[in-house]
């Protein structure tokens, strides 16, 4: 008898930690946070809040204004000085792969900065130390602390102190569409990956 | 020290031990045939004499490899099982699951093989299973190492039973090895030899299956995810000590026949010696150590690695030809011996492991290896001591209990034919992959050259004739063990306990 | 990573193991009833293991209380308790393929941690993993080498101490 109800109670449990594992993973395809948050905005698309950001210039803008167009968006410290300040000359890139629909109007870079230290100064000597050419790429900030938080938690960033002064991140190349809907997480290292992205949605 | 009678009570099948042991030989040796008729076809395709396409070669030359070795390890473990449960308590349940885990894990390799198109051999090289160029998918991959997987839990089920067992009559494994006697005192000599041979392949094997465990999972884990990249030396290097345990544990068990059989037939006690119990100590150790000898060609290994593999594989060579060798022949010479089918099989088996242990030797010295590595040398000398010994040994048990029905050795006509068959097919198939290897022709290819195709038609011949007797010794085998016993045999034993060992 | 893994969680355990030790003698019969050879206690450990072995559940863990609170609960009761409960019942084989199964866990996520290229939890860093992995395979080697220590010349007890599955019900 109790070999019988051992079988069952096996079953039984083998069903549910099945489904539990199922259930944590996106049905067996994500078993990361990463690639869990790259899953679930590729099927639920997320409304990016319209928070008030500064840009590199000290003006105002924020992500209603940057409505109806493409947006390509990386979470960046300008204090980087690892591997992540290869995003700034990814954007540089872009900006040049991107020309002719920046220019048009259909496509801008944004670079937020998730570090509080970073000021419009810092912003701006970012974007010159990687050769900006002056035209669709906006590095920003969150004015209020509080938007800060929430748009990484928007997006899905984290970023851990690393010890040295410095964050290591989960950096990447964030799409939103021109709903200011964010359709895509893409590889940080993979810049043609996300200008092919782009250019095969820009309507002609 | 082994009992002198021929078929003593405690060894008698029936029942539920019965039906299991059938299982696991019938399966065996119907494996054997199938395994031995691939083999054959593959032999035949490198002489030229009948085509398999290329691809196909492959995928047969896999389900040969995985096969082979499976069904000699399913044919051992029941041999093992056969002598052990006289002295320990061993569980039929652990037995059956194997069985049943070793069934499952076959038909995922034969799916994966002939269904998926698997063809990277049984050595699942990293990378080469993910890189099927179009013939087999990834999917097909992993079905074949979790096929694996299933066979090697299903072994490990087996010998934890077993460890189980000895422990409680032994204390501990190290006695049960007689490690305690090796510097002193009286040996019992009561002390099973079965029992020393057992858990020296508990211990080996059971390392060997859970290095198979964790690089079989880290394959799989590359195969679904390829951002995973396995250091290739070191995955090749644990895929090698799992399979290199595996085969020699099959050979290792079958020497169990030797041990309890042999003095049967010769009439003569074959005492424990401290010699013995030293050999199988050293035989414990270098099993575990001496698997570098397949990766000789690695340069990138660490030289004192390599250099092991060569000092091991020469010191292995002691425990077996100066021990058992040595010593079963000490026990058969002059002695009155009774020539049957199973004493053949036995005296054959001694050769057969000697003869390949000799090439195996050759080939495990480096600067001869250098010239001999991937040649069919290797096949010749592996083939030599599992076609003439482990088999032999297999066969052996297999002939004494068929005799144990009909209360007579067997030693048919037929039998009297089919031996020298097979033998001389045998050493036919095996000098001529021998001599290739002298060729230098390359092993695991089609193929052939010009050149080669006379040592593959040899081998072809040999092969054919293995083959002719195998199928007349799996007959022989499964009739004679379905047969009912005869009623001599349950003469006034009957109120002795059915089952002294469970 | 590798305080949570080597020693918050595995406290967790210990935790659990703690409180089992105090099961009422009725509670445990009845779960005695339905855990023939401690087997079902054995699944429930190792799909909770499992579980808890997911990078996304370690990262959870850390960013949602709701899921750290489900950490806190599941892997003593579930876990550690349930390990506890049903080891004794456990014969020496299921002892055996859980212990080699545990070792080759260790190996298997060690040489995971140590060979991935990516951060596999976000919360944490990479040189974390790496060291995290090399700890792994030392336990996993440490486990290895005291078992077969005490194979080969201790004393293992091959038998269950709760040799007997109870009927439900009164006594």
């Amino acid at each position: 008898m109790t070999v019988l109800r051992t079988l069952l109670a096996s079953l039984a449990i083998l069903v549910a930690g099945i489904a539990v594992l199922a259930f944590s993973t996106d049905g067996f395809r994500a078993y990361t946070t990463e690639t869990a948050r790259r899953i679930d905005v590729r099927t639920h698309p997320r409304p990016v809040p319209p928070l008030v950001l500064q840009a590199a210039d000290g003006t105002r803008t924020s992500f209603a204004a940057l409505r109806g167009r493409w947006l390509l968006v990386d979470f960046i410290y300008t204090r980087c000085t690892t591997y992540c300040s290869v995003q700034g000359g990814e954007f540089a890139n872009l900006q040049r792969w991107l020309a002719g629909p920046i220019a048009a109007g259909k496509v801008t870079l944004v670079s937020v900065s998730f570090d509080p230290r970073d000021e419009p100064a810092q912003l701006a000597g970012y974007q010159r130390r990687f050769g900006d050419s002056g035209t669709g790429w906006v590095a920003v900030r969150a004015v209020a602390s509080a938007d800060r938080a929430v748009l990484m938690r928007v997006f899905g960033v984290t970023a851990v102190a690393d010890g040295l002064g410095g964050f290591v991140h989960n950096a990447a190349i964030n799409v939103v569409n021109p709903d200011g809907k964010l359709v895509a997480i893409l590889d940080w290292d993979d810049p043609r990956a996300a200008a092919r992205y782009i250019t095969r949605r820009l309507t002609p | 020290m082994a009992s002198l009678t021929m078929y003593p009570e405690e060894e008698r099948l029936q029942g539920a031990d019965r039906v299991a042991f059938n299982l696991y030989i019938i399966s065996a040796v119907v494996l054997f045939v199938l395994m031995m008729l691939i083999g054959v076809a593959m032999r035949m395709t490198q002489a030229n004499w009948y085509g398999v396409p290329p691809a196909l070669f492959y995928q047969l030359l896999s389900m040969h490899g995985a096969g082979m070795v499976g069904s000699m390890v399913l044919a051992t473990t029941a041999v093992m099982w056969f002598f052990l449960r006289k002295y320990v308590r061993l569980h039929l349940w652990a037995l059956v699951t194997n069985y049943v885990l070793f069934m499952l894990g076959a038909l995922c390799l034969i799916v994966s093989i002939f269904g998926g198109g698997y063809a990277a051999l049984w050595t699942f090289l990293y990378p080469l299973p993910t890189h099927g160029v179009g013939m087999w998918s990834p999917h097909a991959a992993a079905l074949f190492m979790l096929g694996y997987l299933l066979i090697g839990v299903g072994e490990l089920i087996f010998y934890l039973d077993a460890a189980a067992g000895i422990i409680k009559v032994y204390g501990n494994l190290g006695r049960a090895l007689g490690l305690h006697w090796l510097f002193g005192g009286t040996i019992d000599q009561n002390h099973p030899k079965t029992v020393v041979a057992s858990t020296s392949m508990i211990i080996a094997n059971s390392l060997g299956i859970l290095a198979g465990a964790v690089v079989l999972v880290m394959s799989l884990i590359n195969i679904f995810y390829p951002q995973v990249v396995l250091d290739a030396l070191f995955t090749k290097t644990l895929i090698y000590w799992f399979g290199h345990m595996y085969i020699n544990a099959a050979i290792y068990m079958g020497v169990i026949a030797i041990y309890e059989l042999l003095s049967r037939y010769s009439g003569r006690p074959y005492p424990l010696t401290r010699v013995f119990l030293w050999a199988w100590a050293a035989t414990t150790l270098f099993v575990i150590i001496v698997f570098p000898h397949h990766l000789m060609m690695d340069y990138a290994e660490p030289h004192w690695f390599l250099l092991m593999g060569q000092t091991v594989s020469w010191a292995s060579g002691f425990p077996v030809v100066v021990v058992t060798a040595y010593g079963a022949l000490t026990n058969i010479y002059r002695a009155n011996m009774r020539w049957s089918m199973p004493s053949k099989l036995l005296v054959l088996s001694l050769f057969g492991w000697v003869a390949g242990g000799f090439a195996a030797v050759l080939d495990s010295t480096i600067r001869i290896n250098l010239v001999m590595h991937n040649t069919q040398w290797v096949p010749g000398h592996f083939h030599f001591y599992l076609l003439l010994g482990a088999l032999a040994m297999a066969l052996a048990l297999m002939y004494h209990v068929i005799g144990s029905r009909a209360h007579a050795p067997p030693n048919s006509s037929a039998d009297r034919l089919g031996f020298p068959v097979y033998v001389g097919g045998a050493l036919i198939f095996l000098f001529a992959f021998l001599d290739a290897g002298h060729l230098s022709v390359p092993r695991r290819m089609y193929p052939h050259l010009e050149a080669w195709l006379p040592t593959d038609a040899i081998g072809s011949v040999g092969g054919i004739l293995v083959l002719l007797a195998m199928i007349y010794f799996a007959i022989r085998i499964t009739v004679g063990l379905l047969k009912t016993p005869s009623p001599a045999a349950a003469g006034g034993l009957g109120d002795r306990a059915a089952d002294a060992a469970g | 990573m590798t305080l949570q893994m080597l020693v918050q969680i595995p406290l967790l355990g210990v935790a659990g193991w703690l409180l089992a030790q105090g099961t009422p003698a009725r509670l445990r019969r009845v779960l005695a009833a339905w855990n023939h050879r401690g087997v079902s206690g054995l699944v429930l450990a190792s799909l909770t293991g499992l579980v808890w072995m997911l990078p996304r559940a370690m990262d959870a863990a850390v960013d949602v209380p709701l899921v750290t609170l489900a950490k806190f609960l599941s892997v003593p009761l579930l876990l550690g308790a349930a390990i506890a409960l049903s080891w004794p019942r456990m014969g020496f084989v299921v002892r055996g393929v859980f212990l080699v199964e545990l070792i080759a866990t260790c190996f298997r996520m060690g040489w995971l941690y140590l060979v991935s290229p990516v951060r596999l939890c976000s919360n944490y860093l990479l040189d974390d993993q790496q060291r995290l992995g090399k700890y792994l395979v030392g336990i996993g080697g440490a486990v290895v080498l005291i078992l077969a220590w005490k194979l080969m010349w201790g004393r293992i007890d091959t038998g269950r101490t709760e040799r007997k599955d109870p009927p439900i019900g009164p006594r």
